[in-house]
């Protein structure tokens, strides 16, 4: 079991720069979950800490190695892949085994960590079956299985459940993170559902550009993020965002809208925005920190376009403030499309970002 | 619904149309001489009356040798494939999972060290040819080798001009290189190490000629497999020959078996390299075939028996393999 390093790690594809250096440490026993829309170079960044990718700058440290220009037999990771990558010839017991027969271990300890790799993954009534006779969730629990044996010092996980349905996704969910708590051991995994990044994760890492945007444990990364491009990424809806002026009012601080409503900003936020007072801003709130109806202290006019009932709440898509807006009301709070209707927004929960480069602030 | 009986038909008339000279070849080879010459006769038992005289004759040994010839070329068909396909899928891998960048220039170093170390061994320093040849090839090559680290002028080659060269091998009509062949293996020859007329000289020369095909065939299939596959092994720290051999000729089997059949049945067929290396001892059946009607004249009968000779072999393996390859198709990759 170790740590995870990367100094200074960059790749550059012939003249193109996919990412620039990265700096990330994964603490033993961490479960760390890269997301990122595609092509923001998480793939990219696991296959380098594998070896399959070799790294054009930088330092990767596995424990207290440097890897940077090891094999990727050497370095002593697991890898899952999407499509499972198992030996198609082979049989379950086979795929699980083949690793350690390689590499010479007794017969019987094979044997032995088979059997217990098939135990934990409930695959006992399967091993002499071929991948071709299993389906998708079993064959994953194979390509786990396959990196259990291993014993390695860090698991990697390269969007092992989005060849999954829905359902099964959630169960094998579940199972992984179960996994790492028996286990207790380094886990890297990279996907693009943002849902399985805040529920399996010790720590998200969100990479956009080859560059990561903020790496914080998924509260934090709800709660506060670091710019637009994390609270836009992160929740579902995704964030509403309107160009907004702080002002002053009264004693205290405002929002202006460019439809020309007024804000109220909570009084322990003031001291927070008071150095940007007359300057545009981004306003952000979420789509479920809204509510239905002018009873609140912030109020706004939205024109609903659709209607979305989702059984515990219903979602309003349409516009705000001449923005597109998104807000969350009750199941039968009475709203037709096209129609206008007044929401109230619950300014404790806003988020205020620098328009120029998104920063929250 | 009306267009199936029609392709059916035509199916089975084409059927009939590409069977016929197989059938043909068949009866008459059972025919007497007097169902030959006395004009065309198509059934057994209703046209003439059929007879193993012709098959009796050809196993006597009244027409030459057939068991020999059937031999060498069963001989050298078989290792040749065998060695082509082997070296030819392991080129393709490497083009397929490798990343080559060969120099011009160190092409163009290679072919002046050859050339011209050959005329300086041989001229200069008078060694004779084999050995001037030997000893150029051993300095071109490790020059080219060096050259291709230096930072040379011109352009740099990738795996597609590579690809490109070896099928180019067989782009230019095989008699080109035939004569060139015959006076590099009679030259080797005179230093005592006997290429013509040997089985390791057919070996060697068939090898040579099937692996561009090889290459070719195998590097589209290889590409089809899924590299995580061995990307996993790779993580798991199995080294790559064992990938090779262990995981990806596994999953190529459909693919090795059509290749090894469609090299096997070139080197069964090949004519003029078996014409031009071989007199006697090593020669291979299309020679004994092609020499049939020159010996006692039109026998029809008789050099019909020899094309059956030539004929069902391969049959029967086109049988045997294709039955294996159906088997290994069903394997395939998991995706």
């Amino acid at each position: 079991m170790a740590y995870v390093q990367l100094q200074g790690v960059s790749k550059a594809f012939d003249d193109v720069t996919v990412i620039p250096a990265l700096d990330l440490e994964i603490a033993d026993t961490e479960f760390v979950v890269l997301v990122g829309p595609s092509g923001c170079g998480k793939t990219t960044t696991l296959r380098m800490i594998a070896g399959l990718e070799a790294a054009s700058g930088g330092v990767i440290k596995i424990g207290e190695r440097a890897v940077t220009d090891l094999r990727p037999g050497l370095r002593n990771c697991a890898m899952v892949f999407q499509n499972y990558a198992l030996y198609p010839h082979m049989t379950v017991a086979d795929n699980i085994g083949y690793g350690m027969k390689v590499r010479r271990m007794p017969k019987e300890e094979i044997a032995g960590r088979i059997a217990e790799a098939a135990r934990i993954l409930g695959l006992e009534p399967y091993l002499d079956r071929r991948p071709k006779q299993l389906s998708g969730g079993q064959r994953q629990r194979v390509a786990i299985g396959r990196a259990i044996v291993r014993q390695p010092d860090v698991f990697l996980f390269d969007e092992p459940l989005s060849n999954l349905d829905a359902k099964l996704r959630i169960e094998m969910r579940t199972e992984i993170k179960n996994l790492h708590r028996r286990l207790n051991s380094t886990m890297v995994y990279v996907t693009h559902d943002q849902v399985e990044a805040m529920t399996m994760a010790d720590r998200v890492v969100v990479m956009n550009e080859g560059r990561i945007e903020q790496a914080a444990d998924p509260i934090t990364l709800y709660e506060r993020p670091a710019n637009t491009f994390v609270a836009a990424f992160i929740g579902a809806p995704s964030m509403n965002f309107v160009p907004a002026t702080v002002i002053a009012k009264g004693e205290g601080l405002a929002l202006r809208l460019d439809d020309g409503s007024e804000l109220g900003i909570p009084r322990e936020r003031w001291d927070r925005y008071g150095a940007h007072k007359d300057r545009p801003v981004t306003f952000g709130l979420r789509p479920e920190h809204n509510a239905g109806g002018a009873e609140g202290e912030a109020v706004i006019t939205m024109t609903a376009r659709a209607i979305e009932p989702l059984g515990p709440h219903t979602l309003l898509i349409g516009e705000a403030a001449g923005r597109g807006y998104t807000a969350q009301v009750d199941s039968h709070f009475p709203a037709a499309p096209d129609q206008q209707v007044p929401i109230s927004l619950d300014m404790t929960k806003m988020h205020v970002f620098d328009p120029e480069n998104g920063r929250a602030l | 619904m009306m267009k199936r009986p029609l392709v059916f038909g035509l199916c089975l008339f084409w059927a009939l149309v590409t069977l016929f000279p197989l059938y043909w070849t068949f009866v008459t080879s059972l025919k007497p001489p007097t169902a030959v010459n006395g004009g065309p006769t198509y059934i057994p038992y209703v046209d003439f009356m059929p007879t193993l005289q012709a098959y009796i004759d050809a196993f006597s040994g009244i027409r030459g040798d057939f068991i020999n010839p059937f031999i060498n070329s069963a001989l050298i068909a078989v290792s040749a494939t065998a060695l082509s396909v082997t070296f030819g899928t392991m080129a393709a891998y490497a083009l397929v999972r490798f990343e080559f960048r060969i120099r011009l220039g160190s092409g163009l170093i290679f072919a002046a060290v050859a050339i011209g170390g050959f005329l300086l061994f041989n001229e200069t320093f008078g060694f004779s040819r084999a050995q001037a040849m030997g000893l150029a090839f051993l300095a071109a090559l490790p020059a080219c080798l060096i050259a291709n680290r230096l930072p040379l002028p011109g352009p740099v080659l990738g795996n597609k001009d590579v690809l490109f060269w070896f099928v180019s091998q067989r782009m230019f009509p095989p008699i080109v290189t035939a004569f060139a062949l015959f006076l590099l293996y009679s030259e080797i020859g005179k230093e005592g190490f006997k290429l013509l007329d040997s089985y390791l000289g057919m070996v060697l020369c068939y090898t040579a000629f099937s692996i561009p095909i090889v290459v070719w065939l195998m590097r589209d299939f290889l590409a089809t497999l899924p590299v995580e596959i061995e990307e996993a092994a790779l993580v798991d720290d199995v080294p790559r020959m064992r990938i090779f051999f262990e995981i990806v000729v596994p999953m190529a089997r459909p693919g090795l078996i059509a290749t090894s059949l469609i090299t096997l049945a070139f080197i069964w067929n090949e004519f003029l390299f078996s014409l031009l290396l071989t007199t006697s001892n090593w020669q291979t059946l299309p020679i004994l075939l092609a020499g049939q009607n020159s010996y006692r004249g039109d026998e029809w009968w008789a050099i019909s028996v020899a094309a059956m000779f030539g004929i069902a072999p391969m049959i029967v393996v086109a049988m045997l393999l294709a039955k294996l390859m159906r088997s290994g198709l069903t394997l395939g990759g998991i995706r």
